[in-house]
């Protein structure tokens, strides 16, 4: 009996630590917080960037959905619609796709910086366990958002996409093979990508997503706000700034260029522009498939090892990268920040250099290969 | 008579006055130039009036300045709509921003009791014309739009003939009587300014602007932690206050800008005859699409065979989409032997639909991962990512009688006897029977 209430003293303060609620007022959140300031200051803005393209997209994501049709037959021609008739309609989807890229960049980053400032160190835990989903939900955004323009390149990118979860199933014993195939086709809906799919994403994209995300960035900044800034580097920090004013208003600040930037951006350059054009026509379900197919940027880190490397290989490590970020703040518990910066500093370059230089690789590998 | 004295001799008055009396004031009384702070006798209200009085008329003074100075340059510049409505609007927020600061001033004035000693006639005079001038100024902008527009071509050489001693009031002498009123009001300030505390803008105090927070100390002084911690609080104060003002501001003008394209947004293009025409036959012609994609799969579902091309439109290098049973794409090929060759066209690695182009080498290539396909079995080149064929489809031959003359399953055997049937007569199906082998 004794030990029994041993334990539930135990849950009890181990929560307590890490969801101070007693802390649940203005002055607490606000005023009385205080913001470190060294070197690595800069990387305290990176969530709130985040958070700014997230607003964001939900703002242009409900102007688009006015005018949005997910039909087979219809969302190709209501994008080009929102395109070249909608006033504004062309800055507002542009803005949509810039920001989803800035949203994801800000992501990586913040991820990075974090890491390196062992910002998830006891107790914030909780911070670290829900920002790594917050992660997973902005990747699937992009991965659901990419196919409902319903051209060329988002479908087929999305079947080669789902294709691959289908591939799983070769590693997996007895009947278990045909688990992944069976998973596939839930998300899909039917045999093929098609108007069921296209469905299943819209409502992914635009209902469940959401919803996940609010709960979850809702929680992610409670747990920022009753915990404070981490200090973010070892030894004492020596300054400290007031939270509120002076770190929000030059985070509003800062805000306020990003939204500049981002304006300039979706004024001047259609995301579209680096791509060639035949990829924009619509889905042709019964026509050959275009060259160039290819995810967006942000699934690069991924899509070139797996064209490159045995299946089994990224398999593997990707599920060893998932399992580290989850339980990261467990197995970096004793980690010096010196040493989770060198490593997120390679996680970067390798990000970095598979970004930029993937298919220039791929090219390379697979002109020797073949 | 009137309107010679209030637009030719009243400025020429009021600028003579203005100009000579200033400095006989700054001779003779030069500690009287300011603005005889009230700020220790009332603050609150002070700094909730004065702060966007001033912010307001610096912007409007800016405003009537240019049209002034550089009527060339700015005519052009507001040739662009989207400038003028910016400028229209930040003007006329501005002054709106002057007619509250002004209001709170004028009540401060009237209601608080520690003022009244201090407060001179000429006080209540001034704050009078500056009010009723904001107010005419906003009913102008109001009733008769585009004002920085057409006070280039009209106030402005008016200014200029008196500044260049050419008085020509006909610039003006149509203008509707607020415009007038605004005038004449104006002339009157000017009049006003040697005899009252607008003397100060003389002294053109833009320090105030940016000098530190100065903070009065009583004789008896507090303890320099105390002294600190006010100075800190004032510092917050200013700093939150110029960074509050900057986002009002900021976020107004966008506001402004973005509010008539976010309304044309919501409310839906109005389409012209020929573009909603071309609309109508794109969505139409998406739709014939669908239609037809359903109806081959209602055919799928009920035909024992389907026709996929006459036998003498196939080709040994250029492949025929079709789509087979499973409503995947597929392609029709003449085969070396006289006979049709029908093979899967969704590749095997990842599923896109391959090209259609035989090659020198008689490879299909699928273009998303680089997998050739040879044409004569659907057996993928030693490095291509595909490592599994692509399959073969059954087909059957059917004459102009509707007689199925010929068959082949996928696995290869020949159904018949091939006999010499005339080629232009028969035409190639995909059979229901051999729906099963092509999984």
């Amino acid at each position: 009996m004794k030990t029994n209430n041993d334990f539930v003293e135990k849950v009890r303060t181990a929560i307590d630590e890490r969801l101070p609620l007693e802390k649940m007022n203005l002055g607490a959140l606000m005023t009385h917080k205080d913001v470190p300031q060294h070197r690595m200051s800069w990387a305290y803005y990176l969530g709130g960037f985040t958070l700014f393209f997230f607003i964001v997209q939900v703002i242009t994501g409900l102007m688009l959905l006015f005018y949005y049709k997910p039909t087979t037959s219809e969302a190709h021609a209501s994008v080009e619609y929102i395109t070249h008739q909608v006033t504004a309609g062309a800055l507002i989807r542009n803005m949509h796709t810039w920001a989803s890229s800035l949203m994801i960049f800000f992501v990586m980053i913040h991820l990075l910086t974090t890491f390196a400032m062992k910002a998830f160190e006891k107790p914030r835990e909780l911070t670290w366990v829900t920002g790594v989903a917050l992660l997973l939900i902005t990747f699937t955004f992009g991965f659901t958002g990419y196919l409902l323009p319903w051209n060329q390149i988002a479908v087929n990118a999305t079947k080669i996409g789902l294709q691959t979860i289908e591939q799983i199933g070769a590693y997996l014993p007895g009947d278990m093979a045909l688990w992944p195939k069976y998973l596939r086709e839930i998300i899909q809906g039917e045999s093929s990508v098609g108007q069921s799919t296209l469905s299943r994403f819209y409502a992914i994209h635009v209902v469940i997503l959401p919803m996940m995300i609010m709960g979850l960035v809702g929680v992610h900044l409670l747990t920022v706000q009753l915990q404070g800034m981490s200090k973010g580097v070892d030894g004492e920090v020596k300054k400290n700034e007031k939270f509120f004013p002076f770190f929000v208003l030059k985070d509003f600040s800062a805000w306020g260029i990003a939204f500049l930037a981002l304006f300039l951006f979706a004024l001047c350059l259609p995301f579209e522009s680096f791509f060639p054009y035949p990829l924009f026509e619509p889905y042709d379900a019964l026509g050959s498939t275009p060259e160039g197919i290819k995810p967006e940027w942000y699934f690069f880190f991924a899509y070139y090892p797996l064209e490159m490397l045995p299946f089994w290989v990224v398999l593997l490590g990707g599920n060893l990268a998932m399992v580290v970020l989850l339980f990261t703040p467990w197995i970096f518990k004793g980690t010096s920040r010196k040493t989770l910066g060198f490593i997120a500093a390679l996680g970067a370059i390798y990000l970095f250099v598979m970004t930029v230089f993937g298919e220039r690789i791929y090219h390379l590998v697979k002109g020797v290969a073949g | 008579m009137l309107e010679a004295f209030l637009f030719v001799g009243l400025p020429y008055a009021a600028v003579i006055i203005c100009v000579a009396g200033s400095i006989y004031r700054f001779k003779t009384d030069p500690y009287s130039y300011s603005a005889l702070s009230s700020q220790f006798l009332e603050s609150k209200k002070l700094r909730w009036g004065s702060v966007p009085w001033h912010l307001g008329i610096g912007v409007v003074f800016i405003g009537h300045l240019g049209a002034f100075l550089l009527p060339g340059p700015w005519r052009a510049v507001l040739t662009q709509p989207h400038f003028l409505y910016a400028v229209e609007m930040a003007g006329l927020a501005s002054a709106l921003f002057c007619a509250l600061g002004l209001l709170i001033l004028i009540i401060r004035r009237l209601t608080t009791a520690n003022l009244q000693p201090v407060t001179t006639l000429m006080d209540l005079v001034v704050l009078f014309l500056l009010f009723v001038q904001v107010i005419l100024g906003i009913m102008t902008a109001v009733n008769y739009r585009w004002g920085a527009q057409w006070a280039t071509q009209t106030t402005t050489p008016y200014l200029w003939s008196l500044l260049l001693f050419r008085p020509d009031p006909s610039f003006i002498a149509g203008m509707p009587l607020l415009v007038k009123a605004h005038l004449a009001g104006a002339w009157l300030i000017v009049l006003a300014v040697p005899f009252s505390r607008l003397v100060h803008m003389f002294s053109l105090p833009l320090e105030y602007l940016f000098r530190p927070p100065q903070k009065v100390v009583w004789n008896a002084p507090p303890t320099h932690g105390a002294l600190k911690q006010t100075a800190d609080k004032e510092m917050t104060r200013r700093l939150f206050l110029k960074g509050a003002i900057g986002l009002i501001g900021g976020g107004v003008l966008l506001g402004v800008g973005v509010l008539e394209e976010l309304y044309l947004f919501f409310r839906g293009p109005r389409l012209s005859k020929e573009e909603e025409g071309h609309l109508l036959d794109v969505t139409q012609k998406k739709l014939k699409k669908n239609a037809d994609e359903k109806a081959l799969e209602l055919e799928r579902l009920r035909d024992e065979s389907i026709f996929v091309a006459k036998l003498s439109d196939l080709s040994p290098t250029k492949g025929k989409y079709f789509i087979d049973y499973q409503m995947k794409p597929a392609l029709a090929f003449l085969g070396a032997d006289g006979l049709p060759q029908l093979l899967s066209a969704k590749c095997t690695h990842l599923g896109c639909t391959v090209g259609s182009e035989v090659n020198a080498q008689g490879r299909l290539l699928c273009p998303c991962h680089v997998s050739f396909f040879d044409i004569r079995n659907g057996v993928p080149d030693a490095g291509s990512p595909a490592k599994d064929p692509l399959p073969k489809i059954g087909w059957i031959l059917v004459n102009d009688r509707g007689e199925t003359v010929l068959g082949r399953g996928p696995n290869g055997e020949l159904q018949g006897t091939p006999r010499d049937h005339p080629k232009e007569t028969l035409s190639v199906h995909i059979a229901k029977k051999y729906e099963g082998w092509t999984a």
